[in-house]
Formats: C-alpha cells, structure tokens, sequence
C-alpha cells in the first residue's frame, strides 16, 4: 500500500461532515476527579441493564431446557386464555403456551441482530477506518456518496417495501437491515478515525514508514474502540426493534416460528383475553433493547475513562 | 495537626512582623482579598482515597496591587484561584477563610455567591479559544456581561459595550458584530478581558491568561492587563507557570510547589534573590534568551503529588541542599527581611550560596566549539557579573561537565550513563556538503470553499495573509517560497507565531502533507513527494528524518506499552536487534519504563520516549516541533539538554520549529524566521537575536516578557 501523504490537503472537506465526540488521547492533570466520577453511570442502572441482558442471554443459550411447554405444542381446548393453570402468561388462540412462546422467542430475536451487528462490525468497521484513513480519497467518496444514499430513503419504509415486495423470509430481511445500518456504522468510524489520524501518534507511526495496515489497526483501531463497541451495540437494539416490527408486519419470520415480533401481533387480537400475550414480548424488546443501549453507553465511557491515566 | 500549630505560629507574625509594610500583603485591615489556611481536598473516588491537594496557602491582596501566583502543573496554583472564586469542580472541597472585602466567601451558598462574581469580583480563563461562546457574536457576549440594568436598557447597552471594546483595543465597529471564529486568539482574549471587566470588578483573576497565546500577542495583552489596572485600581490575582511574566507585571509573587507554598515575596526581591532553592531551580531552568549556556541547569525528578509530601519539604526530593531536618517535619513559611517568607529551613545557611548562583546564571560564557565569526558575548546584565567572577563555586555549578567537545560518556539526566553508539563521531561538522535542500517550497491549503470563506472573515491580525492569485481565487498560502539548506549535523531553528507556516513546514519534511510548489531534497533523494517514491526509497527517506512532536500527551499511542512502541520503531529501523531498553536508556530512563503504559508517564518522560522513538531508526535528520513548549519549566531544561546530547553523541542534524527565542539559542547554530509563509530574516543564531534586522524579529524580540 502505497503511503498516505495528503491528509492535511484534504482535511477541510471534512467540515461539512458531523464529526462525533472525539475520544482524544486523555491528558494527565486535566482529567479531574470529578470527570471521572461522572463518566461512570449509576452503577444500579447498569446493572439492571447488565442483568436484563444477561437473563435474555440465558433464554438464547438454555432456552430449550427452561420452556415449561413445548411451545409449538397446540391445546386447542385451552386456546386464548388468561393465566392460570399451569400456564403463568396465558395461552395464544391455539392454546401454545405464551410463557414458552417467550423464551424460544429471544433465540430468534437475538440471532438477526447480532448477524446484523457482526455484519456492520466485519464490513462497516473496516471501511470506515478505510475511508477516515484516506479522507479525501476516492474511497472515501465512494463510501460517503453510498451512505448519503442510503441516508436519503426513509429506512425502515424501505426494509418495509423490499421485504415486503421481493423478499422472502427472515434472513432477507437481516441481509436488508445490515445494508441499512452500514452507513451509519461507516460514518461513525471513519469520521473517529479522522480525528485519531491526526493525532501526532498516528503522525510519529507514519513517519516511522509502518505499513498502513498497521496503523490503522494496530494503533488508530484500539484508540477508537470504545465508540465501535458502543455503536455495535446500538445497532444491535436498532436491528433488534427493526426485525422485530417486521415480524409485527408479518414480514419477518415465517409463522408458526416462535418470535416476540410475531407474538405481539397475534396478542393484539387478544388483547381483551389475555393482555399479556402482548404485554410480555413488548417487555422484552424493551429490556433487550434498553439493556443493550444502556451498557453499550457504559462500556463506552469505561472506554474512554480507561485510558486515564490516574 | 501539627501544621495547624505552625500555622498558627507562622502567620500572626507576618501581619505583624514589625517591618512596617503597608501595601501589597499588607495586614488584613488594607487587603481587599485575604485568603487564610486554605486547603483544598479532593472527595475520595474509584481510583484513590481523600486527597489534599492545596495545602495551607495565605495571602492578601490590596485594591491596585497585582499578586502573582507562580507555580508548575500540579502545584495548585489553579486550585486556589478557583477555590478563592468558589468555582471548584464537583468532588473538591475547600476550606479555611477567604475573605472578600470582609465578607467569608467559603462556604457561602451559591446564590449568594452569584452576584459577586462577575460583578465585584471577575474572571480570564486560560483558554480564549474555548472561554467565548463560539454561537455568540462579540456583541451578545458582552452584553451577558453587563449589569442587569444596563443590559435591559438597549442604547445604554450598545454605548457601553463599543466603551468596552475600546478600551481593550479593539475597534467596536469592526469586532462587535463578528462571532469569535472570526477573531484571532489575541483579539478573543481581548473580548474575554472585556467581558470580565464589563461591570468593574475590584478583583481580577487571570489564570494563565495570555499562555495560549503568541509572544507578540502575550506582551500586548499583558500590557492591557497592567494599564487597565492601573487605571481603575483594581486588585489583579494573575496565575501563571511563567516566571518572566510574573516578574513583569506582578508586584508579589507567591511561588507554590506540590499543592503548598514556598516562597512569598515582593517580585523585585524574588527576582533579585530567591529564598527557597525551587524558587531559584525554576529561575536558573528557564533557558535563557540573552546568551547561551553551556550546560542546561535542570531541576531533576518531576513534581510530587501534594499528598506525597504531607510530612517533609514538597521540594526536599529534588533539592541539592536537602538534610535530614528537611525531611523530618513539613516546614511552613518563616517571616524574612523585606516582607517576604520562605518555606525553607536551611535559608540562613545557603541564603548566600543561592544568591551566587543566581548570579553565575548571568555569565555568558561563549560556547568552546562555535564558529569564530560569532560574537563572543550578548550585552546585557554584564555588571553584575563582576562581583563573581571570582567565585570558584558558582563556576562548579553552573558548568557540572567541563565546556569543551563531549567526551563520549555524558551523565545522563536521571542517573543513567548516555551511550552514544558512536562514540567518536564528531558532533559538528559546519562545512558539509547541504544534507537537506529545500527550494521554492510553497503550500496552499484548502481548496474547498469553506475554508477559503472563513478565512476571507479572519481578522487582521491572522498573519497567515491571503493572496491573489491570477483570476480571483484567494487562498491563503500557508508557505510561499521558502528555500534554505542545512548541512549535515547542523542544527536550524525555524522561528514564527501561529499562521506563520513553520509546522507546514515541519509537515512538508516529513512527508506528512505534500507541498504544492517547490522542492525538497534530503540526502540526494527528492522527497517532496513521498507518494512518487519507489518502496526502497521510502524507506529510506523515512529513515533519515524523523519528528519529536509538540505535545507529549498525544505523541504516544496510549493503547500500546512504551516497549511495544519502542519495539515497532525498531522494526521500521536498520537495525532490528535494538531492544527498547537501550533506547530508553539512551534517552535517560530506566529500562523499565518498558512495561509501563504512555499514561503513568510525566510529560517530560513522556516526550523522552519519543525521542526515543525518533532514535530508533537512527534518523539523520529530527525535526523538533515546539519540543518543549507544553512541559514544564523545571523539566524543559532536560529536554533542551538532552536534545543537544543527541545532537552531539550521533551527529543529528536537528531543525527546531518554535516560537520560543530562548529555545532557539540554546539548541541552534542558525534560524530563519518565518512571518506570514515567508522567510523575512536568516541568519546565525547570536546574530539574528542579538542585532535583529526584519522589524517582525525585532517585534518578536521585543515581546520578550521583562527581557532585554
């Protein structure tokens, strides 16, 4: 790879671009006590958010053993009922159990988004250190031209239309979605990057003559950690809501398949009979959502107060 | 416990020390501002236990007086100013007695406290380009600043904000209606100064407030502080690192160290003869501007934590004249002569040793290996000189290494033996063949809009000039035409303000940004554009230069251990066997260091660790932007020291990019000055300072706080 030597030419046509919080190399004797108490959320908050997350992990993982029922199981007999008997949330129209419904659910509302989150991280990442690397660069036009149109369509009416027109199933809908938040993901790291690349640091790395893979993933990837890992996380709620309201619209998974999105729909028609039908996997979004938000926000400033070197 | 009782002990006597002082400190009775036993105490967080970080600090300020607050990052000196303002941050608790005008200002409930500031008691903060709201025109800014009835009041408003801008030097019609993007860090500091006096305070308080800005602009704004002063009457607290500014504009200085202070006395009698041995480290470390010395006196170590040295002398670690009674008991301020106080218990012995030091400083001694053409001594303080001459002593410590070619051993700073791995290398070579060719070079930047627009709005006072271009395009060049040569292990010092393109430059070397006229040859190969290079060839190229960076904090990778930087610049080098530790101990630290992360560095180390880094790939050439600009005054001098023990032990040839006169005399053979991208005056180093011919340089000269 041949060397980057324009940088500083090219920087000013960045201005126009929101560059977020840069995660500068902190300095010792200006970082006060006070900051960095402040930077460390209430731990409770985080906690729950920490133990929310850490339950949905559990229904992922162990889901299968923890079902009361099978939850495919049909009791017409028992259909659309309340609580009770046997069965603590309930019973769909087909008599399944809501409860066992829920937890064989999270798997298929958790598995979309982390392929989401995996994608934005394998592709979006990468080029976005790319292009913040050689901003200014072709690449770098290319990627933001990209971005602005994809920018341009409201999201989530696009997975609507495409899914919905030429689409066909659940992983279709993950693959539309990944495009989606690739953007965003691109943004965010590159302009992260353009901030490191002018550190002196990334300066003292290039003038040394280190190969620019190296920089950029030895020294400027480190450094912009924190911001990737939370973005991650956000993208991974992001996609989470987004799956699961196309699974609301009857887009996403094929039915019959366990899924909150899924079962949401099929509560709304019950909602005088058994609320929690729709109650509980509404809840569960949140906390997945929330939980993930919450200690994406966390790691973040963790991150960034890490690096302090008092 | 026992220091409440030294308190208590030392501080009746100064009020009545029976010297008859009436002014400055004065007694309570005359102060406008007397602050007693303050601390400062930092709540226990995560990572550490309660802390004391202001000890016992005391003084009183009369209206009209100016007290200066001297110290190093961490020696509280900040602290006590926001402390005496009650702004200290979330997590620091003050206490003792501040009393404004007899009013206890601690403790006081903020609502309370509101009022008073900004009305009878004023602050300039340190930073101008972060201290006005960048979404405010100079107009609305000021018009926050103004007592509630004026502002309501619209053409009372507008009268009184066009009186306050011109009376900071600005001209209303022109500055009122532009946004602080617009204005230059010296006009911004102006609005600053404005807004703060806006209501007429009684009290100013400036902490720091002319260090970000140029030295041109430093003494104009410096100049503006002391006339408004004078003129209004107005106590004046000004907090700052600079010695030479201290000097110039305050009448007493407290000198604080490590959260306490050391020296309390009136600024003539400091500057004359210091009584605490930190106060004279912090002199003699300052490089001198007026003459080269020969050997760079520098405080060794770095400054303690204030908790650190709660039971002994703050300074006792890094002092020459330590013994044990230092150590034994945290000494407090004993009342002098001439209304000042030392915290040092040895002063009845050394007082006279310090003195003669002081005094050694002002020798100038013509460096043994220089070109004869120089002139062999800069006119200035010569008279004191003659009464010393004398005295072997100051000799002895002014010069520990003999003046003459370095042996090749020199003792490191910390302890540790310099090696040159070649030793016998001659350290200078004037007449070589030119090593670096630089011809014609010129920089434009921005060739987006953007850029272009807002610097069209740049005050007149951006050095950085635009010009016309054929047609009407108007960019502004940020180099235009410069040419010089340098010869192998030559060392030129690049000399300029903000704007005036000597970090382009330094950017235009390195291969870090291409320039977009001229040439740039380095040993033989052109490299002014890197990019056109064969693989080889980079290579190479980038092995013959490399850079030592302005700020320490952000020059190391915080995410990589010093040995795995160190490891990667060896990799990049001729040499792959190098191990980190030889480099550290090349650059005067313990091998170590290796493991330890850029975080639990002192910038000083810090900035060793980039040398080091530099030196790995045994460069030819290292270029030095503004090297010690953000350290320290006590740890600049190591700095300065070891750059010259580079420079000697291997031949580098180093170009010194600064703004600072005294760094260029003491590390160059010659220096061109850069004014607006253009080279307006070269020459010898003694030269070029000693008889400046471009009016800018001898503007620059001038601005020298307290100097020539």
């Amino acid at each position: 790879m041949a060397d980057m030597t324009d940088m500083a030419d090219t920087d000013t046509a960045d201005m126009a671009n929101p560059v977020p919080a840069p995660n500068p190399v902190p300095a010792p004797g200006t970082a006060s006590a006070r900051e960095v108490s402040r930077r460390f959320r209430p731990p409770v908050l985080v906690a729950l958010a920490a133990s929310g997350v850490a339950v949905i992990a559990l229904l992922v993982v162990a889901g299968g053993w923890l079902t009361p029922y099978d939850p495919g199981q049909q009791d017409l007999m028992r259909g659309a009922a309340g609580p009770g008997d046997g069965h603590w949330l309930g019973t769909d129209a087909l008599g399944r159990d809501v409860l066992s419904q829920l937890v064989a659910g999270a798997r298929t509302a958790v598995v979309g988004p982390l392929c989401v989150a995996a994608g934005a991280l394998l592709l979006g990442v990468p080029l976005g250190v790319l292009a913040g690397y050689r901003a200014g660069g072709l690449f770098d036009a290319v990627i933001n031209r990209f971005a602005d149109l994809v920018y341009a369509f409201p999201a989530m009416l696009l997975v609507v239309v495409v899914v919905g027109t030429i689409g066909d199933g659940y992983w279709f809908a993950v693959a539309v979605v990944t495009l989606l938040v690739l953007p965003a993901q691109i943004r965010l790291c590159r302009n992260t990057t353009l901030v490191q690349a002018r550190l002196p640091y990334v300066e003292a790395a290039r003038t040394l003559g280190l190969p620019a893979a190296r920089i950029m993933f030895r020294h400027i990837l480190p450094n912009i950690r924190p911001t990737v890992l939370a973005t991650l996380l956000l993208d991974f709620g992001g996609a989470l809501i987004s799956l699961s309201g196309l699974s609301y619209l009857g887009l996403g998974v094929p039915p019959g398949t366990p899924d909150w999105g899924e079962l949401l729909r099929q509560g709304q028609t019950l909602l005088a009979v058994n609320p929690y039908m729709s109650l509980a996997p509404g809840l569960m979004i949140i906390i997945a959502t929330v939980g993930v938000t919450l200690l994406g926000d966390w790691l973040y400033d963790r991150g960034t107060a890490g690096t302090d070197p008092r | 416990m026992t220091y409440d009782a030294q308190t208590r002990r030392t501080r009746p006597d100064r009020e009545a020390d029976g010297t008859g002082r009436t002014s400055g400190i004065g007694g309570a009775d005359g102060a406008l501002l007397s602050v007693r036993r303050l601390h400062v105490y930092a709540r226990p967080d995560r990572a550490h236990g309660p802390r004391t970080l202001v000890r016992d600090v005391g003084f009183d300020l009369a209206p009209g007086r100016t007290l200066g607050v001297v110290g190093e990052s961490g020696s509280g000196k900040t602290l006590t100013a926001r402390a005496v303002t009650g702004v200290l941050d979330d997590g620091l608790r003050a206490e003792g007695q501040v009393l404004f005008d007899g009013i206890e200002l601690l403790g006081r409930p903020e609502r309370e406290l509101r009022p008073l500031r900004g009305g009878r008691l004023a602050m300039v903060l340190q930073d101008p380009f972060t201290a006005l709201n960048p979404l405010l025109t100079v107009r609305a800014q000021l018009r926050e600043s103004l007592a509630p009835g004026t502002r309501r009041d619209r053409v009372l408003a507008s009268a009184e904000i066009s009186r306050r801008l011109r009376e900071v030097g600005l001209d209303p019609d022109t500055v009122a209606g532009r946004y602080p993007f617009q204005l230059s860090g010296g006009m911004r500091q102006r609005v600053a100064i404005a807004a703060a006096l806006a209501r007429d305070p009684e009290l100013l308080i400036a902490d720091e407030p002319t260090t970000a800005l140029d030295a041109t602009t430093q003494a104009e704004v410096l100049a503006l502080l002391r006339r408004l002063q004078a003129d209004r009457g107005m106590a004046l607290l000004l907090i700052t690192h600079d010695l030479r500014v201290a000097f110039s504009v305050c009448d007493r200085v407290l000198v604080m160290y490590a959260g306490s202070v050391l020296e309390d006395a009136p600024a003539a009698a400091l500057a004359r003869s210091p009584r605490h041995p930190y106060s004279l480290g912090l002199m003699l470390a300052e490089p001198p501007v007026s003459h080269f010395v020969d050997r760079l006196v520098s405080l060794p170590g770095q400054v303690p934590a204030a908790d650190g040295v709660a039971d002994t002398c703050a300074f006792a670690d890094r002092c020459e004249w330590r013994r044990e009674v230092c150590t034994t008991t945290r000494p407090g301020l004993t009342p002098l002569p001439e209304e000042r106080a030392s915290a040092c218990v040895r002063i009845p012995e050394i007082d006279d040793e310090l003195r003669t030091r002081l005094l050694g400083r002002v020798r100038k001694v013509p460096p043994a290996r220089r070109r004869p053409a120089r002139p062999l001594a800069a006119p200035g303080e010569a008279p004191r000189t003659t009464s010393t001459r004398d005295s072997a002593r100051h000799a002895e410590s002014t010069h520990r290494t003999p003046p003459g070619p370095p042996s090749g051993r020199t003792t490191g700073l910390y302890g540790h033996d310099l090696v040159p791995t070649t030793p016998g290398t001659p350290p200078v070579t004037p007449d070589g063949a030119p090593f670096l060719t630089v011809e014609g070079l010129g920089k434009t930047y921005g060739r987006s809009g953007t850029y272009g627009r807002m610097s069209s709005f740049a005050g007149p006072t951006r050095s950085s000039r635009s010009v016309r271009l054929k047609g009407t395009t108007t960019e502004p060049m940020a180099l235009r035409d410069v040419s010089f040569e340098l010869r192998e292990g030559e060392s030129l010092g690049v000399v300029g303000e903000s704007g005036s393109g000597k970090t382009t430059l330094a950017r235009c070397l390195l291969g870090l940004t291409r320039p977009t006229t001229g040439t740039i040859r380095l040993g033989g190969v052109d490299v002014s554009d890197y990019r056109k290079l064969r693989r080889k060839e980079h290579r190479e190229a980038r092995r013959l230069v490399q850079m030592v960076f302005q700020d320490p904090y952000s020059s190391l990778n915080p995410r990589l251990s010093i040995g795995t930087t160190l490891g990667e610049a060896v990799t990049a080098g001729p040499d792959p066997a190098q191990r980190p530790a030889e480099l550290l101990e090349r650059v005067g630290l313990p091998a170590s260091y290796a493991r330890k992360q850029p975080g639990e560095l002192s910038g000083g180390e810090r900035q060793r660790v980039a040398i080091a880094r530099a030196l790995a790939v045994r460069p030819r050439l290292l270029v030095c932007d503004e090297p010690v600009a953000a350290l320290d005054v006590s740890v600049q001098a190591q700095i300065l020291q070891l750059l010259r023990e580079v420079r000697a032990g291997y031949g580098t040839s180093l170009i010194v990019i600064t703004h600072d006169l005294s760094v260029v005399r003491q590390l160059t053979d010659r220096a061109l000055v850069l004014h607006g991208g253009e080279i307006v005056e070269s020459g010898e180093t003694a030269a070029l300072l000693d008889s400046p011919r471009h009016p800018h340089t001898q503007r620059l000269i001038a601005s020298i706080p307290g100097g020539n």
